[in-house]
């Protein structure tokens, strides 16, 4: 069965939320997720890895302590990848003028390739990144990947390494289908179910506004 | 100097809970290009039983594409009958199916399109939708006809339609295709278009469905039923019955927004400007004034809420309609002059109404405007994390103004609280102090938010960067977002406070259904409400270029009878 990319983002969107992400690094998880689908690259999977890992950690914790300093890093030594990607999107300004940003310790290394496609399409340059034998390069539109399973699917990578501007060599079209397996669709649905409120016989009545007769 | 109306105006919801539909309504653009590209319709199959259970096929031939409504119809008992999303059983049952479907495509949508959000599509299905019937309408119809007879118009104008849809559901719900699959065919440049096309396809079917019934029952009787008149069958739309779920949806799309609004200003601002109206141009606008009152005459509802604006609007035509009698419309700058007048003299109902009413003689002027409305939000999703907090600053001050004068301290301001329910993720609004809802609260209050963040940053040094602000508090970027969007796009943001406890949600609905071009919205409470689409159109088999763009107003003798 596939999913479509919407429904994947709906649900990721959730499932961050449901683990204590604030609203808008939800949705960058959830937009990341759903990128991530779209090239065939286990997205959802891999959020859902990092949410169990994360459940209700301080964001502050697993931010990068300064986005000025040499090497990103964050006080426990395991950095979001949300966070510190988010940060690598808003800094695009800075990737360029630096020419590169290296992050320790992060965690989950593939969920920082999304960001990468928001800085491109800001500078309007394409952005790589480097971790272990992985070699990633967008422009925000196409994908170019070498990278061993292993390095995709990476836990932590002690250092990664963003440059631009960057080559674009065999590049992969999204496709715009994609399928999420049952038990990691179940593993985000329990972070989604947080969010919602449970039924109370008010709430049935009179929260959506109906409760006149529909036989008319 | 630009005319174009100011944010602060037009995004109050006051406002844009007094609507109407334009050209550049979602269904309108719809009939306008079938008719241009002259799409063939046909009846694939109707397989219906006696007892009315079974599944048909409409197909709409296009230049290049075919789309079917897959259709099923089911025998429901009345105490399953319900609009509610939560319910879990449905009169009729509906698909558009991406081309022309063959046997296996059927057999696999009939065990999935009759349980809805419990069933599953594929990426050649474009929505899934679900209708219940009128049952008073609906059994003085099929009795009528069973008799041989025609049924009541008046009973028919009392209700406006045989089924209302419930729910139609697009863009990847239930793992249909999503719209960036489709949104490079011409047909799907505009929002809405596959839904639109769906609605358009199952008002054919219901008609169809309703004389069949009526067969039936004079069959059994030994008679013969007599055939629903086309004009009658014309008369019907397909009615919606719609909740606060889509009132989310306003603020959760909120580019999307800005091109709908924005798309409606340029075609009122580009008519303002017009240095003199053509005597053909004068003419189309009275004729369309006059049959506009006739909808507004027969538009019905029993809310409070409703009357009261209904009452205040037949007052504003009256207002209108003496007016038109001493203005010269083909003076220079009649149009703009009665701009002017309409805001010096009629309630927002009434302006709206004119609004809407001025663009109609200037298609050629307005309706590629239609191809402005969709929205691709991948390149505003971004942050610039370079923007100072200076600039931040005053973004906030201009866009949200309103909300930095509000005393989000008051329990009266904050009220209510969005969240969604387990039960079939149902959105509902509960009472923030009344109910166990806060930890569930959906960032659906951008007012509240963007007050919360202009205090945040009043201590950040102005050239400090919105990158090193959003490190330390995240909880902020969703607003922050939020913000740079509404600099960009200056409708993007309602301009109203979304959970006090005066809100009424059916303003965010009357909005959006205005914009599909529903008309006689009828509201059941504050946060439901009833409209009619199609009501008048031609059916599929008959429509032209001649009759795809003022259906909706209906032809005076139409009135008169």
């Amino acid at each position: 069965m596939t999913h479509s990319l919407n429904e994947i983002e709906a649900l990721c969107k959730r499932a961050g939320r449901g683990s204590g992400l604030p609203w808008g690094l939800a949705e960058e998880a959830a937009k990341g997720a759903r990128w991530l689908s779209a090239f065939g690259l286990p997205g959802a999977e891999k959020l859902a890895d990092l949410l169990e890992l994360n459940d209700r950690i301080p964001a502050i914790d697993v931010s990068p302590v300064s986005l000025s300093a040499e090497i990103w890093h964050a006080p426990v030594r395991r950095m979001s990848p949300l966070i510190a990607g988010a940060a690598l999107s808003d800094c695009a300004k800075r990737l360029r003028e630096r020419g590169s940003i290296t992050m320790e310790n992060v965690l989950f290394p593939l969920l920082t390739v999304p960001f990468m496609g928001g800085a491109a399409l800001r500078l309007g340059t394409p952005v790589a990144v480097q971790w272990q034998d992985a070699r990633l390069a967008t422009d925000g539109h196409q994908l170019c990947l070498t990278a061993s399973e292993g390095a995709l699917n990476a836990k932590q990578s002690d250092r990664l390494v963003f440059t631009t501007p960057a080559e674009m060599t065999g590049r992969k079209e999204p496709v715009l289908r994609a399928s999420v397996s049952e038990s990691d669709w179940s593993r985000l649905s329990t972070f989604a179910h947080r969010t919602f409120a449970p039924a109370t016989e008010e709430s049935r009545l009179k929260g959506a506004g109906a409760g006149t007769t529909d036989n008319d | 100097m630009t005319i174009r109306r100011e944010p602060s105006l037009v995004m109050r919801l006051r406002r844009l809970g007094s609507l109407h539909q334009s050209r550049l309504s979602f269904m309108r653009i719809l009939t306008r290009r079938m008719a241009r590209e002259g799409w063939i319709f046909e009846r694939r199959a109707f397989e219906i039983d006696n007892d009315g259970v079974g599944h048909a096929v409409y197909t709409a031939h296009g230049p290049e594409r075919s789309y079917s409504l897959v259709a099923f119809a089911h025998d429901l008992p009345p105490d399953q009958r319900s609009d509610r999303v939560i319910a879990e059983a449905w009169d009729c049952t509906f698909t558009l199916h991406d081309g022309v479907p063959g046997d296996d495509d059927v057999d696999r949508l009939s065990k999935n399109i009759p349980y809805q959000e419990a069933g599953r599509v594929t990426g050649k299905e474009l929505s899934v939708s679900r209708a219940n019937r009128s049952v008073r309408l609906w059994e003085h119809v099929v009795s009528s006809l069973a008799s041989g007879k025609q049924p009541d118009a008046e009973q028919i104008d009392a209700v406006g339609y045989l089924m209302r849809t419930t729910a139609v559901y697009g863009s990847g719900k239930l793992g249909a295709a999503d719209r960036e699959m489709i949104a490079d065919r011409p047909e799907f440049a505009s929002p809405f278009q596959a839904e639109m096309l769906s609605v358009f396809l199952t008002r054919w079917f219901v008609t169809e469905l309703v004389q069949h019934m009526a067969d039936v029952r004079a069959r059994q009787a030994g008679g013969e039923a007599a055939r629903l008149s086309l004009d009658l069958a014309r008369s019907m739309g397909i009615g919606n019955s719609t909740g606060l779920g889509m009132a989310p949806f306003l603020l959760n799309h909120p580019v999307l927004f800005n091109n709908w609004i924005m798309a409606r200003e340029k075609a009122l601002e580009v008519v303002r400007s017009v240095d003199r109206a053509s005597a053909s141009e004068v003419a189309l606008f009275l004729d369309l004034v006059g049959r506009g009152s006739s909808t507004i005459e027969t538009w019905q509802s029993e809310h409070p809420i409703q009357i009261e604006k209904l009452a205040s609007l037949r007052e504003d035509v009256e207002t209108v309609t003496r007016h038109l009698e001493d203005v010269d419309l083909s003076k220079p700058g009649a149009w703009n002059a009665l701009h002017q007048w309409s805001e010096a003299n009629l309630g927002e109902e009434g302006q709206e109404w004119i609004a809407s009413l001025m663009i109609e003689p200037y298609g050629h002027l307005v309706d590629d405007f239609a191809d402005e409305m969709a929205a691709d939000n991948t390149a505003t999703f971004r942050i610039s994390g370079a923007m100072t907090i200076a600039e931040l600053r005053s973004i906030l001050e201009d866009v949200y103004s309103w909300a930095l004068n509000t005393d989000w301290a008051r329990p009266e301001n904050r009220a209510r609280a969005w969240y969604v329910s387990e039960e079939k993720l149902e959105p509902r609004l509960g009472e923030r102090f009344e109910e166990p809802i806060e930890d569930y609260e959906q960032p659906l209050a951008p007012g509240r938010d963007a007050a919360q963040l202009h205090k945040a940053i009043s201590h950040w040094p102005d050239e400090a960067q919105v990158a090193d602000f959003l490190l330390r508090h995240p909880e902020h970027r969703h607003t922050v977002r939020r913000t740079q969007i509404a600099k960009r796009a200056p409708y993007a943001e309602i301009r109203d406070n979304t959970i006090s406890d005066q809100v009424l949600p059916i303003d965010m609905l009357r909005c959006k259904l205005s914009f599909f071009g529903a008309t006689k919205f009828d509201p059941r409470s504050d946060r439901w409400v009833r409209i009619c689409m199609y009501g008048n159109a031609p059916l599929p088999f008959e429509l032209t270029t001649e009759n795809a763009d003022f259906w909706v107003f209906p032809s005076t003798k139409e009135a008169v009878a």
